[in-house]
């Protein structure tokens, strides 16, 4: 920062921001990558509307659609190198998970209340659990990606730090904005540079309440600018541009320059949970207004128009989509629940006598069959 | 809601008279705001704040964003300011991001401020398990406001205790924890507006031989089990605490020192849990005329379940006569 | 052929009821997985239930502004003996049971 000759800290009063960075542009992307993104999104969308349809059915106690949400968090999550970076979700990123590949009756089990944050292996897919608490996980992922700064730093260290980093992508929305934990994340991940993508998906809604009665500018991409901290604001119910943007502000993170703010503008088409009741706070009239096209369809469209798929593969798509569904639906239904003694054998690394002994008073007194 | 024309006596689910409270509340005192995540339109995620923001108007009944710090902050504000807010977080765990503004602050202004600025905000806290909910939507966590120096909890366990005593606690010049049992928002009862009984404990059934004492959703349940343990010839009182703090000694001790015998019995983890401030109040009056420890009958020590375990969790019918049995054979020496 | 219930579910976060608006099925009809059955209305939503089986319908239960407590039956399928399966599982909120008996001496109280 410039300073005035003899005013001290004081002297850089008056001189402008600094510049933020531009962050590096990405080649388009392939027609066999738009086509893997479209199949994805297919699948995501059959597996969405078959987990409402669950609910209803008893089979789930709740879920949280993300409908019209399938290009943002399918074009991330695609985006990503699934061998060192490392995905912070909140609990509505089926659409991430089945990107990475997660097996989705261990990622539903978290819906048919198995298990809370779900029953895959979060080290190995490298996505933490299902997080409840909004906001929650983004300053979890701060820490992790200053790790990897920490980690590349230390001497003897295996990893080549000229190969670039591991990033963090913490997933948050436009309600999650509010948060002062969201503040907190940028701005010790702006001070650090660590690896951090911020990815938003500002979908319009956080339950009720409309983002213009949530987030004060209307942007959660032009809080950027106040951490000089490079921002991205896309169309995020077109997949490319979700793909080409998470790209770019990864390939800036993982160079060690800091991190990146992305914020997909979507919009959640369904309610907020199968508990919801979208018709006490908005009409048809407003989503049919404020959605916009649907990303499957757009995606669809464009492969079709352009020539780069037929249709033959989009009815391979539906039909793989259909299949998949039947199947997470029998694996689910399989589920039984998780044995009681897990109650009390995953609180520690190493139990306490008194855990113990309440784990025999409960095998005593509760343990059924 | 139709308040006018109340009659003395309606039933009403737990939510519903909630909603009614709040809206005669509302409507008695101009100073009253209503306000939280999702509570004007939406009419709250349980339907508690149904209809209130078009009944007094959306200055009085508010959505915030998604910032349950700035929730709190915000009533401590408004108190300051001369108002009487009644703030919701919108599940138990959602308080915890609000915790250093309800310990380093509620808790504490009226006395730095040497009572300058008094606090009469109601914290309303959808509370407790047992509706297979996401994680952090089934927390109790009683202690930890309890433990909370300038705190007040207060907890129902029927329509008629959550209308009665939201009144009283709203009306309080002090901060109120109002712990609502999410399990019991749609169960129905006779509700008396006029009822003033709102202090204290009260015994919710009648018993000769032991003491169960439980607040919130094992209030119900505590009276399942008494009219079980009629079948093997044993009287059980029932004790609703409703004020968790205070904790209302005198009625614990009237009704152990005639039955001499007490079970405590709550959802959350037994280490440090409410159960044993309960029992020491017990031990503290009752030690001569007790035939047997107190007991108690608890959540584990263990993280809130998923829906699948939650029954393993939560104290059981059979967890509660397997604590009145100890209780019954135990023998000194 | 067997008999498959399918008990009202909890439609959302501890709700014990619904009202029935609307039937979209009749007793008899031959019905297809997810094929919309009923409109009902909760204290927080109204939805359709779509069909959890394929089956023919055998009985429903409840008429239009009739309410249903969760785990109540809602309707009833006739299939094929080797399609009877389980659907989900309902908590219920029915008579309490016990498992456990007390045993006291209580002449010396």
């Amino acid at each position: 920062m410039q300073r005035v000759q003899g005013l001290g800290r004081s002297g850089a009063a008056g001189s402008a921001a600094p510049p933020v960075p531009e962050l590096p542009a990405v080649p388009p992307m392939t027609a066999p990558e738009l086509r893997e993104v479209y199949r994805l999104m297919s699948s995501v969308r059959r597996l969405d509307e078959a987990a409402v349809a669950w609910q209803r059915q008893g089979i789930l106690p709740a879920y949280a659609p993300l409908l019209g949400q399938e290009a943002a968090q399918v074009g991330s999550a695609f985006a990503v190198d699934r061998e060192r970076d490392f995905l912070f979700p909140t609990y509505r990123e089926a659409g991430v998970a089945r990107t990475l590949g997660v097996d989705m009756v261990e990622y539903m089990s978290t819906h048919r209340a198995t298990w809370h944050g779900g029953l895959w292996d979060a080290a190995e897919h490298r996505l933490a659990p299902i997080q409840a608490v909004v906001a929650g996980s983004v300053l979890h992922a701060v820490g992790w990606a200053h790790g990897q700064r920490l980690a590349a730093a230390s001497p003897g260290d295996p990893q080549d730090p000229v190969g670039g980093l591991g990033v963090a992508v913490a997933y948050l929305g436009d309600g999650a904005s509010s948060q002062g934990d969201v503040h907190e994340a940028m701005n010790i991940a702006a001070v650090f540079a660590a690896p951090v993508v911020f990815f938003v998906q500002n979908n319009g809604w956080a339950i009720s309440v409309p983002t213009e009665r949530q987030v004060a500018g209307g942007s959660v991409a032009a809080r950027g600018a106040g951490y000089g901290m490079p921002a991205l604001r896309i169309d995020g119910n077109d997949a490319e541009a979700v793909v080409s943007a998470t790209r770019r502000a990864l390939a800036y993170a993982r160079a060690g320059r800091g991190p990146v703010i992305v914020e997909a503008v979507t919009y959640r088409r369904g309610p907020h949970s199968t508990a919801d009741d979208p018709g006490r706070y908005r009409t048809l009239d407003d989503e049919r207004r404020d959605a916009g096209a649907d990303p499957l369809e757009r995606l669809r469209a464009r492969l079709l128009g352009e020539g780069l798929a037929n249709e033959a593969f989009v009815a391979e798509c539906d039909a793989a989509a259909a299949a998949e569904a039947e199947a997470v639906r029998e694996g689910v239904l399989a589920l039984g629940p998780r044995p009681g003694a897990e109650m009390f054998d995953l609180v520690f690394a190493e139990p306490t006598e008194e855990l113990l002994r309440q784990k025999a008073q409960w095998r005593k007194e509760s343990e059924h069959g | 809601m139709a308040e006018a024309m109340a009659p003395a006596t309606r039933e009403l689910s737990l939510q519903q008279a909630l909603n009614l409270a709040l809206s005669e509340l509302l409507a008695e005192d101009p100073k009253v705001l209503v306000f939280g995540e999702d509570v004007g339109a939406l009419g709250g995620v349980f339907r508690v704040t149904d209809g209130l923001a078009a009944k007094h108007g959306s200055e009085r009944v508010f959505d915030t964003p998604l910032a349950e710090s700035s929730i709190l902050g915000l009533a401590i504000g408004l108190a300051m300011a001369g108002f009487r807010p009644v703030p919701e977080v919108q599940f138990d765990g959602f308080a915890y991001p609000a915790m250093s503004q309800i310990v380093t602050q509620l808790g504490r202004m009226h006395y730095r401020s040497r009572g300058a600025l008094r606090m009469p905000v109601t914290l309303r806290v959808p509370s407790f398990g047992g509706i297979r909910a996401p994680e952090n939507h089934g927390e109790s966590l009683e202690a930890v406001f309890a433990h909370v120096p300038g705190l007040k909890v207060a907890c129902p366990a029927d329509p008629q205790q959550a209308y009665t005593l939201l009144k009283a606690a709203v009306r309080s010049d002090d901060p109120v924890i109002f712990m609502e049992p999410k399990s019991r928002y749609w169960q129905k009862g006779a509700v008396v507006t006029e009822s003033a009984d709102w202090a204290g404990a009260r015994v919710a059934r009648v018993g000769r031989h032991l003491t169960l004492v439980a607040w919130g959703a094992m209030v119900a349940r505590c009276l399942q089990v008494a009219e079980l343990a009629t079948e093997d010839g044993v009287d059980v009182e029932v004790v609703d605490l409703r004020w968790l703090k205070p904790i209302d000694t005198e009625s614990l001790a009237a009704s152990v020192g005639k039955t001499r015998r007490a079970v405590v019995v709550h959802e959350a983890p037994l280490t440090a849990g409410l159960g044993a401030e309960v029992a020491q109040r017990i031990t503290e009056r009752c030690f001569g005329t007790l035939r047997a420890p107190v007991e108690r009958v608890t959540g584990f020590d263990v993280p809130y379940p998923s829906g699948d375990l939650e029954d393993e969790y939560i104290p059981s019918i059979d967890r509660i006569l397997f604590g009145i049995q100890r209780v019954l054979e135990y023998r000194r020496g | 052929m067997a008999e498959i219930p399918f008990p009202l579910p909890d439609l959302g976060e501890g709700l014990i009821e619904a009202t029935v608006l609307e039937w979209l099925v009749a007793e008899g009809d031959q019905v297809e997985r997810n094929q919309p059955l009923v409109e009902v209305e909760t204290a927080k939503s109204a939805l359709e239930l779509p069909s959890p089986q394929a089956g023919r319908v055998l009985k429903v239960y409840g008429a239009p502004g009739e309410v249903i407590p969760v785990g109540d039956p809602l309707i009833v399928f006739e299939v094929p003996d080797d399609a009877a399966g389980i659907v989900g599982t309902v908590p219920a909120d029915g008579a309490p049971t016990r498992r456990v008996r007390l045993s006291a001496n209580l002449d010396d109280d």
